[in-house]
């Protein structure tokens, strides 16, 4: 569920790239302070996308050089600690538990294990980030334990689970500044439905090889994971019609330092995501620094 | 009173020809037809106001000679244009007045009462599907919407108001959608990106002309 929002990369400015990166470390270290090793292992695109959109004020943010584990040899360009950094640490963490807390149940065998393993792992790190998240650690599991009943029932509707992670992800604007909250709680809603949808889609063979229920099979009555046309062509409409609400949504923000990196993300980033995903051609990509990008990448 | 070129994101030096560029470029991102059926419909109307009042008291000040650059001005033919877009919801009308009740609820963004009213139907017709989907689409479930919209089609072709919003869906008329770089492996022939293209080039004359 994790590495879907990006911004696509060729379209940035260097600079706007090179910032970009400095959020990505940014987030490392934070997790790392306040998280530990277990809280750095977790660190994913998509919450380098909320801290910018948290991010408060116009201004600049500070920089620095910092040194780290693959960054040994040569200091990185770290920004600044904010507040909007430690929310998005802290609700990574806490979802990042809960999906492993969630995937041991899903399976069995050695990825049963090893689900259980990075939950074990991120138990002191998740009761930290609980304790100054609250209310988003009990909105993860309702939400969790809401899938799961849909799950049991067999749930023919697309919509009703991804309602649910959905509106998990929109509860992360009551963070925001009043202002904005609105806008931003629909502009994640449907992040949140794009990134279920997408994801959904993306683990199609697995799910279908293993028996398990996958809401994109459910919906469209798959059997084989070769999918037909017409299907292909209305989870297309069903994810961009959910792009446009999300740009027109993006469009009533207060600009702030990120927005030119976030504006990629969404005009961009996630339009290019989803028709990778139904190409088949979409890597999630985790636990890698952004690179620069090379020329004549993505079919350029 | 906010200032207005801060609104219009331009300094007070600018050109006569700048400000109409960027009111231009502004009243376009809110435009209301962006917003149809949004929940967010209020705040962009709100914004179009501010640009609108903006741009009219600069015009103002500049065609009485208190500043600006030029000295001049064409008397801002555009000013206004677009204020009265967002007024008045639908100009569509139910003959039933359970479903005109159900559009007032929606209209207002009273969800869990359209719902009820929907769920409490006697019968089943078009205009249900179509609420069910205008339901739907205002909460989110666009996957449901438009498989609400499609029966309301289906049951009665003929209706236009059911056919836009089916359009609508299928991203007819989607402002967002641009030619981006898509999956390595394009085919040939006229996919959704040609009609998209020709599309944006069609609106982009259009805005010419205007």
């Amino acid at each position: 569920m994790f590495g879907y929002v990006r911004p696509l990369a060729p379209e940035l400015k260097v600079k706007e790239f090179e910032r970009f990166r400095a959020c990505y470390c940014g987030l490392c270290h934070e997790l790392g302070r306040e998280y530990g090793l277990a809280g750095r292992s977790i660190l994913n695109y998509d919450f380098v996308f909320l801290s910018m959109l948290l991010w408060g004020g116009r201004g600049d943010c500070g920089y620095s050089f910092r040194r780290c584990l693959p960054g040994l040899f040569r200091k990185k360009c770290v920004c600044a600690h904010t507040g909007a950094l430690s929310t998005a640490a802290g609700q990574s963490v806490i979802l990042a538990y809960w999906k492993a807390a969630d995937d041991r149940e899903d399976n069995r065998g050695l990825k049963r294990a090893a689900a259980g393993a990075v939950r074990l792992f991120l138990t002191r790190a998740a009761g930290k980030a609980a304790a100054s998240h609250p209310d988003f650690d009990r909105s993860v599991r309702e939400c969790l334990t809401a899938l799961r009943g849909l799950e049991r029932d067999g749930c023919e509707s697309l919509d009703r689970p991804a309602d649910r992670f959905a509106a998990l992800l929109a509860s992360v604007s009551s963070e925001a500044e009043e202002s904005s909250r609105r806008p931003l709680g629909q502009l994640l809603y449907h992040v949140g439905r794009v990134v279920y949808i997408a994801d959904a889609y993306a683990d199609l063979r697995e799910d279908l090889k293993a028996e398990r229920w996958n809401p994109v099979a459910a919906r469209f009555g798959l059997t084989v994971p070769d999918v037909p046309e017409d299907v292909k062509e209305a989870v297309r409409q069903t994810l961009f019609s959910s792009v446009d609400l999300m740009c027109a949504a993006f469009e009533l923000l207060p600009e702030n330092y990120w927005t030119p990196v976030t504006r990629n993300i969404v005009f961009l980033g996630i339009p290019d995501m989803i028709e990778n995903v139904l190409a088949g051609t979409y890597t999630p990509a985790l636990k890698r620094r952004p690179k620069s990008p090379a020329i004549g990448q993505n079919g350029e | 009173m906010q200032d207005p070129y801060k609104v219009l994101g331009i300094s007070s030096t600018a050109s006569d020809e700048e400000v109409k560029k960027a009111y231009r470029e502004l009243a376009k991102k809110y435009h209301p037809d962006n917003y149809v059926d949004n929940p967010l419909a209020d705040l962009a109307q709100e914004k179009m106001k501010e640009i609108n009042e903006a741009y009219d008291t600069i015009t103002r000040a500049r065609k009485n000679g208190a500043g600006g650059a030029g000295g001049y001005s064409d008397g801002g033919g555009y000013s206004g244009g677009y204020s009265g877009g967002y007024s008045g919801g639908s100009a569509y009308q139910s003959a039933n007045a359970n479903y005109a009740a159900v559009r007032s609820a929606i209209n207002a963004g009273n969800l869990q009462y359209a719902e009820q009213l929907l769920d409490a139907a006697p019968t089943r017709d078009a205009e249900w599907n179509f609420l069910m989907g205008s339901l739907y689409y205002r909460k989110g479930w666009l996957d449901d919407a438009r498989s609400f919209f499609q029966r309301a089609v289906s049951m009665d072709p003929s209706n236009g108001e059911y056919r836009q919003a089916l359009n609508m869906m299928n991203g007819a008329s989607s402002p967002y959608r641009q030619t981006g770089y898509g999956p390595p492996a394009q085919q040939g022939g006229c996919d959704m990106c040609d009609m998209c293209t020709a599309m944006m080039c069609m609106n982009m004359m259009c805005g010419g002309c205007r």
